[in-house]
């Protein structure tokens, strides 16, 4: 559902970068209590996510770097530092270290009922700030000065929607792992905007092709032996997006397609119609019949094309003769009116 | 130290450079993401080319990998092209799909085979000199460093060879197709060449590691300067400190070398971001604050101009007209004496003439916008620099 903020933000691999800045935060959240709580750890991996996001805008506001050189450059960073950490965190003594690694790749099925409630209610907290704000988080994403001169605080709008995606994918992460954490947050939003234009819709799209794909991805890996959860809800969802791209009435890589093939067709029908049209201007009677052999050397024409227009009631053939009906002069000659207008 | 420790960070070291080379201009071309899309979506190919060999050492692998990264590559301009999406996204929904299949290839079909996700991803380089390349029995080293030095060796080859070309399509495409050469051919190029990069590279240090090392001395070097050959030779540098720093950081912490040559890139750049000379972040605050200060004086002198009389020009009448808080408006009274542009007689400040003529420049400047009109008050002031 904020995967829908992130991809109108043009920030879409944020999911990506932060899912591997919060692994610095982990290693040292257990490191300072030496706890495997899961909570505890969370919240390490949500201020390390935080600070990684927050050093990601400084970067592209103050230097001249560039937003991908800037992510790429916190996410490997964070992720190494992290990976240092733990693997510090592997050769001290005690014994309870096993198990971090599980938050790299993230196994649903050991999510704990209480892990569960946990992510239920913080999910139910975003949806209140988020139809709190609609407003406003609406407004910031399309036109941040709009907003600036409406005085609303862009700053701090802008800080809140950051971090509530750096809180939900710091949940998510339990359950998919840092590298499958982008598809997560992004799959379902790119689905859902080819399907609308309007931000409500996409919202509520997105989060329903989410939990769809995660239900799906479930049952699949369930039904299987040795099917991780998280690869399989990814690829669900990709199956969604391919899908997407290609039927979505208004975008739809197919439908454009015939929308061209439509077009194409239609330009040759008007092309054919606009040659009739030259001969036919030449004499008094517009439906005087004229030989459909000297159409022969124009390029266009054809039998069909004949038939359609035909069928259109632009002209009338009969044998090897054909004579333009009133109605076909009148659209042709707008047709030429029409390209002149647009000439001019 | 023994040969082993040299071995390692002989690896490490031609690693950052085969690395920092492409990575320059990933970084200057604003794709640097796809070095990390690349690292991640050649699993499948790693997998695949093992299916076929079943042989973890074949070539074959490496072949596979560097092919998955090409198709990566032209999934993502593809999806790009039908204009759904933006760049970033397709990126995004490109490369955990494609991991995904590998993850799913490697649980379904290979399960006993000692082909580690984790192996893959963050690699191990300590292990790096037991992996030795015997031709007849005969010791040649360890076998990552000859993979690595080959695609150095084709890296540095190639660079030589379409330098030009190189430098032309980064930074005016239109341009390169002007002269006749192709930007498609040169950036597939390029892309084949990180693929390669990163495939030969990553299983001596990790996928996540190989993306470190293109983007953060680039990105460092970028900082530092704007000349394309100092930035590749300064990258490279980055590239190799942090190869060596790290691996001595590692080997004090008993920790990954992977992750800490990450670090001390990491570190690195942190240094650079905050002390760079002209693009540092306290640099750029300083220099914000100066053209804050230097609006304040302009419009300070342009109040005093537009004013003759005595009322308006009484220093506490300032505070209150201007609006501006008492520290502040002492400071820019200072500046502005500092530069002989007023003098105060009995709380009556009045323009000299040195800051007369500088008022009148500046209107026009501001009216004409015309930047000969300035060049003599350039020296003093940054303001008009920018």
């Amino acid at each position: 559902m904020l995967g829908s903020f992130a991809v109108l933000r043009k920030q879409s691999l944020l999911g990506d970068a932060i899912s591997h800045a919060a692994l610095p935060g982990i290693a040292i959240a257990f490191l300072i209590t030496g706890t495997k709580e899961t909570n505890v750890l969370l919240i390490g991996a949500l201020i390390s996510g935080l600070l990684g996001a927050f050093w990601i805008r400084g970067i592209t506001k103050r230097t001249h770097l560039k937003s991908d050189t800037a992510l790429g450059l916190i996410l490997s960073i964070f992720f190494g530092f992290g990976m240092l950490l733990l693997t510090y965190i592997q050769k001290q003594p005690d014994a309870n270290q096993s198990g971090l690694d599980k938050f790299l790749f993230g196994q649903a099925g050991t999510l704990l009922a209480r892990d569960v409630w946990f992510m239920a209610i913080v999910t139910a907290i975003c949806l209140v700030v988020l139809l709190l704000f609609w407003k406003e988080f609406k407004i910031l994403l399309f036109d941040a000065d709009y907003a600036k001169t409406l005085g609303f605080n862009t700053g701090l709008i802008d800080i809140l929607i950051t971090s509530f995606i750096v809180i939900a994918i710091v949940l998510g992460l339990q359950t998919v792992g840092v590298v499958l954490m982008s598809a997560m947050l992004l799959a379902p939003a790119a689905a859902a905007r080819q399907w609308t234009n309007s931000l409500g819709v996409m919202v509520i799209l997105a989060a329903f092709f989410g939990a769809i794909a995660g239900v799906v991805g479930t049952g699949i890996s369930a039904s299987q032996n040795n099917l991780s959860t998280g690869p399989v809800i990814v690829l669900v969802a990709a199956v969604f997006v391919g899908f997407s791209f290609i039927f979505s009435p208004s975008r739809g890589l197919l439908f454009k397609q015939i929308r061209f093939i439509q077009n194409r067709k239609d330009l040759e029908l008007h092309k054919t119609l606009a040659f009739m049209f030259e001969i036919v201007k030449g004499h008094e009677n517009i439906s005087h019949p004229h030989a459909v052999k000297i159409l022969n050397n124009f390029q266009g024409y054809t039998r069909k094309s004949l038939g359609k227009l035909e069928q259109k009631e632009y002209i009338n053939v009969e044998g090897a003769m054909w004579s333009m009906t009133a109605k076909g002069y009148h659209f042709a000659a707008n047709l030429y009116n029409q390209q002149a207008n647009e000439n001019e | 130290m023994s040969s082993a420790q040299i071995e390692i960070q002989l690896i490490a070291s031609m690693v950052a450079i085969a690395c920092a080379i492409p990575g320059t201009f990933l970084v200057l071309r604003k794709m640097a993401l796809i070095s990390d899309a690349i690292s991640h979506s050649i699993l499948p190919g790693l997998v695949l080319g093992f299916f076929i060999t079943h042989n973890l050492n074949s070539p074959l692998l490496i072949i596979m990998a560097a092919i998955t990264g090409v198709i990566t590559v032209v999934l993502v301009e593809f999806i790009q092209k039908t204009k759904l999406v933006k760049e970033d996204t397709a990126i995004g929904l490109v490369f955990p799909v494609l991991f995904s299949i590998g993850v799913i290839l490697i649980a379904k079909n290979a399960n006993d085979v000692h082909l580690d996700i984790d192996a893959v991803l963050l690699g191990e380089l300590a292990f790096a000199p037991f992996d030795r390349f015997l031709v007849d029995g005969l010791d040649l080293g360890p076998k990552s460093l000859w993979v690595i030095g080959t695609v150095l060796l084709i890296t540095i080859g190639l660079l030589l060879a379409f330098f030009k070309e190189l430098k032309i399509s980064t930074f005016d495409a239109g341009l390169a197709t002007t002269l006749g050469f192709s930007p498609i051919i040169i950036h597939y190029g390029l892309m084949s060449v990180a693929s390669v990069t990163i495939v030969g590279s990553f299983d001596a240090v990790g996928a996540i590691l190989v993306v470190a090392l293109m983007i953060a001395p680039a990105a460092t070097a970028y900082l530092l300067t704007d000349n394309l050959k100092k930035m590749l030779v300064l990258s490279v540098l980055f590239g190799v400190f942090s190869a060596i720093a790290g691996y001595w950081l590692a080997h004090g912490l008993d920790a990954s070398i992977s992750g800490s040559m990450t670090t001390v890139l990491g570190i690195l750049f942190l240094l650079v971001y905050l002390f760079a000379p002209k693009k540092g972040l306290i640099s750029v605050l300083y220099r914000n604050k100066q053209q804050q200060i230097e609006v304040s004086l302009l419009t300070f002198l342009l109040h005093l101009n537009n004013h003759q009389e005595i009322k308006e020009r009484h220093i506490n009448h300032l505070n209150e007209h201007i609006n501006w808080q008492r520290v502040k408006s002492k400071s820019v009274v200072d500046l502005a004496l500092k530069n002989n542009m007023i003098t105060i007689e009995k709380d009556i400040i009045s323009l000299t003439k040195k800051g007369k003529n500088f008022t009148d420049k500046a209107i026009d400047y501001i009216i004409t916008n015309d930047h000969s009109k300035i060049e003599s008050i350039k020296d003093d002031f940054f303001l008009f620099r920018g």
